[in-house]
């Protein structure tokens, strides 16, 4: 604000924008004041702090700032809901779910997964091919990744392995996608199942009924000097896995690929207006079946963490939905890297707390599953802004 | 994601000949799962098949790079099927076991066919219905809760009762998703993919241990209720024990006619397919557009949640927790209705061959010491997927149709659009 | 990058087409057509839609491969398989339809393939700023490097699409129909920008079917028909007459025969329309109009000054700010199409394939699209199919259509079929009102005669006709009355003998009264 609207403004009080983001604050606030570590025992202030949490959702509904209106009039109830349970949650179980450092640990480790797939997901979207075969290029990515690793000997050529497989599935999507222009969902859908039979056959074939050895070969885990002993921070990132790390640091490189590098306006172009970059003589199609490589390769590498670095070892079907997930995000996040950390993070916390929650009541931990796929329902019917996809999304090119 | 790309280039339209851009204007004026549509319909009925065993040859082609023999797998599988009970040579035992899995395949291919239809009708209307696991998850639930709660009624109304509420359920599970498109434009693709998993973990929530409608008679197991003999539809080949034929294959085949003369003889199909073709042709008919989605929806999650009280009743009588979340027959609804080419014959035919082949790579049915039963289920979801992706683009259709000329979108080396034979040649 | 050497001094022109065919199966789109232009000169290529400018046109720029004859560039031979082919050999192209990507800025849509870099394949978004603004200087084409292009006006974006072939370094520019989408003020402005791009030496192609705008800006003229080209003239001696003629192959048919009209009560009355359009501007500025039982009155108008958004409101497709839509006494105004349509007004779209018919539909259902819910075709749900096919199989023998039965699907038929069809399903609906959106788009004068003689008809037959179309002779030869929209608003009546002149002034804003004094 100019010095001259601040002049300009003593009948206009705060503007609606900052109001409507005071009052998430205070929804947060007010939650968070009832769980470890201030665990206060009444539930007034929050019912106070959430009400006022709807006023300012009130207030900058009536200034036009709709979208966060609405988050803040949902934010508020919810929060004094969850207050509530708090106060009459018994203290032993509070604080043994909420350990904040455990839980944010526990977050990192579900979201890598989804962190990689989400990546490989803007990459090929924004190129204007749709990926719902992120879940099958996981899927291979996960059993080849481990079976490389056990064959080969590390974790290492399990990981190439795995990028070799994500890239050949995302290659037989992206002829049918690119070439034969086909229906991309349905080609997608087709890979999924493809991907499953795959993954499953040469699994039951090689490994039969004992599944995979013990002691394959595991990503590490990073143990960071120093903040490794220092309490919150020692516990919650202290000893991430190392795939964990590469993603984290993908997000910002990618993000500068996509909007401050040369190629990565060029394959905004085509996912925008496949026709434009043509015209200025950009190989559309080239482009295009780069960027879906590359999609299944990072989705690869997400399901390859699963097996490789997490669990150790290979079930059928292993990412059960996983990749969906992060079709989510990437679409929570609006094709933007940094928002679908954002979202990933959540999907990953919301796992987390699934996982703890069972202390409180063992069968609603179950509902928590179900998070992910309701927050992005919210998110796409636009109660959180928008969501614009690249224009040409999901339309095979034809060269005229 | 949007359907439409840009506007024709009417500049190109020439009269009184071969028009160039005709093709063009017809692709850029439709919604995408029509383009999909008006070229399978154009593909008949060779074409389906040409697909199937090019499928089944690529399938054969792994078989045969894993050590086994394609064609000891392949006739094992059918024998599995039995489908061999319909060729009169075969006696005897042979016979009755080949009865006793032939009414297996037909079991399977009564749910198929009404999940087909739930994705089948959607397409017709411009629709993408990714999300008939969770509208059949939702039948299912509400046709176990139905038929295990009221007891005491005659079975015929309890039966029907059952059905009703299952088709509601997956009704309005389907309605959710049409409504976000009517009102909030969310694209179907997306919102039904997301309920899918919503319906699951619903399912598991309340049927887990310890969960609100877990069967209090097992409590360590993950189950609902069983439901009560009232509920049960009546065998009417084979033995109720081992699983023997349901009327609901009855209800199933009743289905795809309501689907056929819906579609080509009442309004509503009318308005569904004009829908379909072109949403903008259709409002500028006064069609409502935005609400014949959600009326379509509407119908598609009927269709799977009825395939799932014939589950239920017919022969699975409870839900596992387990079953709920490995089920996968809702996404083979969406190859069975691809390959049937969203019509109602080709949804028949389609959800056979889907249904043989369940059935032939059964633990029940296969016989492990040909092919490992273990191995074989995988095999099918390899074939699914070959079918799914040669469907999506229809390569064949058109190379058959045209001889290879003409808007052959095929393997070419330098994607030209229509005219690219003439110019390769050239 | 280009070729320097200005051609004027070496004597061959700067491009130059010989012996150009295009084949698409069995139809010639074009038929050996020779075509020069030189350095500094405006060579304009005139023709009908789909006589074959735009199939010459993605030749030079590489999109198409011609069948037959050659290509020289400042008097070498070239292939040209690509646009990056063409744009190395210094030709740019302005299109129609704009190839700009609407989300991203004036500068990144200029530099776009040829990004300036820094270090690492960064891009250099302040260098790409500093040129486009020397360009923009330099060619007095003003633009805001950094707006983004669907916020800018469609003047704005044709300078960036200008921009972009210079920046490129062409020195040939192809400028397709780059009027039809400008305002008459941006007309002039687009003048001048030529003017300094002819004394910059650039070689321009001027492609049009306008013959007053082609006989403004160019020296040389290249008439095409059905593939051919006909003849090339200097513009000196040139008039639209001797042009049209060229253009058409015989004396244009100025008017078609009609008697005088026989007016009757207004059937159609719209009072104090006010419509947004999508982007939630007011299309519809307070707008009154009204047509009587036997006229036809045209609604004549540069594109874009809210004839959709007019239309769209009375036909039922779109819901208007207020005011309201009286037929024959009944305000339908917000009231969707089926109240339209119940009240009595056809309608023929002005975008047969995305409005008009469904395309995979066959001729049958595509004739029942208006009034399938009427008895005639369904009755409780059901659709009365063998009614429907009778219906379809009587019209499509009246009104001459060619191409296939009541079986046939839409889509097999040529465009002047299938508008066929369109006006076939509106007329026959025996409306009050009967509107037509730019009804003869995109079709040949065989299938233009044809259409106008049934508007003249509805008219005789006591309908009231309201015409909406940007085509200047066609307005003439049919209306009783002729209205002028500028901004969403009437801004002049007119009687069907008004020039040229006037008509056009009042199309851009101005007063023609105010002028002639």
């Amino acid at each position: 604000m100019t010095a001259g609207a601040i002049a300009e403004a003593p009948t206009r009080a705060a503007s609606p924008r900052a109001v409507g983001i005071v009052g998430v604050g205070l929804a947060v606030i007010a939650w968070f004041i009832t769980l470890p570590p201030a665990l206060l025992r009444t539930p007034v202030p929050s019912i106070i702090l959430g009400l006022a949490a709807m006023l300012a959702g009130a207030f900058a509904l009536q200034g036009e700032e709709r979208r966060l209106g609405f988050i803040d009039l949902f934010l508020g109830p919810l929060a004094i809901a969850g207050a509530i349970a708090s106060t009459k949650s018994g203290l032993g179980h509070l604080n043994t779910v909420f350990v904040w450092s455990a839980l944010v640990a526990a977050m990192l480790r579900y979201a890598t997964p989804l962190l990689f797939a989400a990546l490989g997901g803007i990459v090929c979207e924004r190129s204007g091919v749709i990926n719902i075969g992120l879940e099958g290029m996981m899927l291979m990515g996960c059993y080849f990744g481990i079976f490389g690793a056990d064959v080969l000997g590390s974790w290492v050529m399990g990981l190439l392995v795995a990028l070799v497989a994500g890239g050949l599935l995302a290659l037989v999507h992206a002829v049918f996608s690119i070439h034969m222009r086909a229906n991309q969902v349905v080609s997608g859908t087709g890979i999924n199942f493809l991907a499953l039979g795959i993954t499953g056959y040469f699994f039951t074939a090689h490994y039969g009924p004992n599944g995979t050895p013990n002691k394959i070969s595991q990503v590490p885990n990073v143990k960071l000097p120093l903040i490794q002993h220092i309490g919150f921070f020692g516990q919650a990132i202290g000893d991430a896995n190392l795939m964990t790390w590469i993603g984290l640091l993908l997000v910002p490189a990618l993000a500068v690929f996509l909007f401050r590098t040369r190629w990565g306006l060029r394959l905004r172009a085509v996912g925008e207006k496949p026709r434009a970059a043509d015209t200025v003589g950009l190989p559309v199609l080239r482009i295009r079946y780069l960027a879906v490589v590359v999609s299944g390769m990072l989705a690869a590498l997400g399901g390859a963490y699963l097996s490789v670095a997490f669990v150790g070892s290979f079930t059928p079907n292993m990412t059960e939905g996983k990749g969906f997930i992060a079709l989510a995000a990437v679409i929570f996040g609006r094709w933007r890297p940094g928002l679908a950390l954002v979202a990933t993070l959540l999907f990953g916390f919301s796992e987390a707390m699934a996982d703890r929650l069972p202390t409180f009541s063992g069968t609603l931990a179950t509902l928590f599953q179900a998070l992910p796929y309701v927050l992005t329902l919210i998110a796409v019917a636009g109660l959180i802004g928008a969501s614009r996809p690249p224009a040409a999304s999901g339309i095979p090119y034809v060269k005229e | 994601m949007s359907d439409r790309d840009v506007e024709p280039d009417v500049e190109q339209i020439i009269e009184g000949g071969a028009e160039p851009g005709q093709e063009e204007a017809l692709e850029a004026s439709l919604t995408s799962p029509a383009r999909l549509t008006a070229y399978l319909r154009r593909g008949g009925v060779i074409v389906p098949i040409l697909t199937t065993v090019i499928a089944f040859l690529v399938a054969g082609v792994v078989v045969l790079l894993t050590g086994h023999d394609p064609l000891n797998t392949y006739s094992a599988i059918f024998k599995g099927t039995g489908l061999n009970w319909l060729f009169p040579w075969v006696s005897g035992t042979e016979r009755s076991a080949a009865a006793l899995a032939l009414q297996q395949t037909l079991i399977q291919t009564t749910v198929l066919i009404m999940v087909g239809l739930a994705v089948a009708f959607a397409f017709r209307a411009g629709l993408f219905n990714i999300g008939g696991q969770g509208q059949y998850t939702m039948g299912a639930i509400a046709a176990v809760w139905v038929g295990s709660s009221l007891s005491g009624l005659p079975p015929v109304l309890h039966i029907i009762l059952a059905i009703a509420l299952a088709a509601l359920a997956g009704a309005i599970w389907a309605g959710i998703a049409g409504l976000l498109k009517a009102v909030a434009g969310v694209h179907e693709v997306i919102s039904t993919i997301m309920l899918n998993w919503i319906a699951i973990w619903i399912g598991v929530y309340l049927f887990q241990l310890g969960g609100p409608l877990q069967d209090p008679s097992q409590p360590s197991t993950p189950v609902s209720k069983t439901i009560a003999a009232s509920a049960k539809l009546p065998v009417f080949w084979g033995s109720a024990q081992l699983q023997g034929l349901d009327i609901g294959i009855f209800i199933a085949l009743a289905a795809v006619v309501a689907f056929a003369i819906i579609i080509n003889r009442t309004r509503l199909g009318y308005e569904v397919r004009a829908v379909g073709f072109n949403p903008d042709a259709a409002s500028y008919a006064g069609m409502n557009v935005r609400r014949n989605y959600v009326r379509v929806m509407f119908i598609c999650g009927a269709f799977a949640g009825v395939g799932a009280a014939m589950d239920i009743l017919g022969w699975k009588f409870s839900l596992f927790t387990n079953d709920i979340q490995t089920s996968q027959i809702g996404f083979l609804g969406i190859a069975v209705a691809l390959l049937g080419r969203n019509t109602a014959g080709g949804t028949v035919a389609a959800a056979l061959l889907f249904g043989a082949l369940l059935t032939g790579t059964s633990q029940r049915n296969l016989d492990p010491t040909v092919f490992d039963p273990n191995l074989a289920q995988y095999l099918t979801y390899m074939i699914q997927g070959l079918i799914v992706l040669l469907v999506s683009t229809d390569v064949i259709a058109l190379r058959v149709l045209k001889g290879g000329r003409g808007i052959a979108v095929g393997l070419r080396r330098k994607p030209r659009g229509p005219q690219a034979t003439e110019e390769s040649a050239a | 990058m280009t070729d320097s050497s200005p051609s004027a001094s070496s004597g061959a022109p700067a491009l130059e087409l010989r012996g150009i065919t295009k084949r698409f199966g069995s139809v010639v789109a074009n038929d050996r057509v020779d075509f020069d232009v030189r350095a500094g000169e405006v060579h304009a290529l005139l023709g009908e839609n789909g006589a074959g400018k735009s199939t010459l046109m993605s030749v030079l720029y590489g999109l198409y491969k011609p069948t037959e004859g050659e290509i020289f560039v400042d008097g070498r031979q070239v292939e040209i398989d690509s646009p990056s082919a063409a744009i190395n050999l210094g030709i740019g192209m302005v299109h129609q339809h704009f190839m700009l990507v609407p989300v991203m800025t004036v500068a990144e849509n200029i530099v776009l393939g040829q990004e300036p870099k820094r270090a690492g394949g960064m891009l250099d978004f302040a260098a790409a700023r500093a040129r486009v603004r020397e360009l923009s200087d330099r060619y007095g084409l003003a633009v805001d490097p950094d707006a983004t292009i669907e916020d800018v006006t469609v003047g704005a974006q044709q300078r960036v699409e200008i921009l972009r072939a210079l920046y490129r370094g062409a020195r040939i520019l192809v400028l397709d129909e780059p009027s039809a989408v400008l305002t008459a003020q941006e007309v002039i402005e687009l003048m001048a920008v030529i003017q300094r791009l002819k004394q910059d030496g650039t070689a321009i192609v001027f492609i049009s079917h306008k013959l007053h705008e082609v006989l403004e800006v160019a020296d040389r003229i290249t008439v095409l028909r059905r593939g051919k080209r006909v003849d090339t003239v200097p513009r000196a001696g040139a008039t639209e007459r001797s042009l049209a003629q060229l253009v058409v192959g015989r004396d244009v048919l100025l008017a078609v025969d009609k008697h005088a009209a026989k007016a009757g009560d207004p059937l159609l009355h719209v009072d104090e329309l006010f419509v947004r359009d999508d982007r939630e501007l007011m299309a519809v500025d307070g707008l009154s109009l009204s047509v009587r039982a036997g006229e036809i009155v045209a609604l004549a108008g540069v594109d874009g000054n809210g004839q959709q958004e007019l239309v769209e409101a009375i036909t039922g497709l779109r819901l208007p700010e207020s005011g309201s839509v009286v037929v024959e006494g009944q305000d339908i105004a917000g009231r969707g199409v089926r109240a339209a349509t119940e009240a009595g007004i056809a309608h023929i779209a002005e975008d047969r394939h995305r409005r008009g018919l469904v395309l995979p539909f066959t001729l049958t259902e595509n004739m029942a699209l208006r009034e399938y819910r009427r008895p005639l075709f369904s009755a409780r749900g059901w659709l009365r199919l063998r009614r429907m096919r009778e219906r379809a199989r009587k019209l499509l023998h009246e009104f001459d259509v060619r191409g296939g039965g009541p079986e046939a699907f839409a889509v097999s038929l040529s465009g002047g079929n299938q508008q066929k069809v369109c006006v076939a399903r509106e007329i026959a609906s025996e409306p009050k009102v009967l509107i037509a959106h730019q009804p003869t788009r995109g079709l040949d004068v065989g299938a233009i005669e044809f259409v106008h003689r049934r508007l003249i008809g509805e008219r005789d037959k006591g309908r009231a006709v309201l015409l909406v179309s940007l085509e200047y002779e066609e307005v003439r030869a049919l209306a009783d009355r002729i209205l002028v929209i500028f901004e969403g608003k009437i801004v002049g009546e007119f009687p069907p003998d008004v020039t040229e002149e006037t008509l056009g002034i009042a199309m851009t804003g101005g007063d023609a009264a105010a002028e002639a004094a």
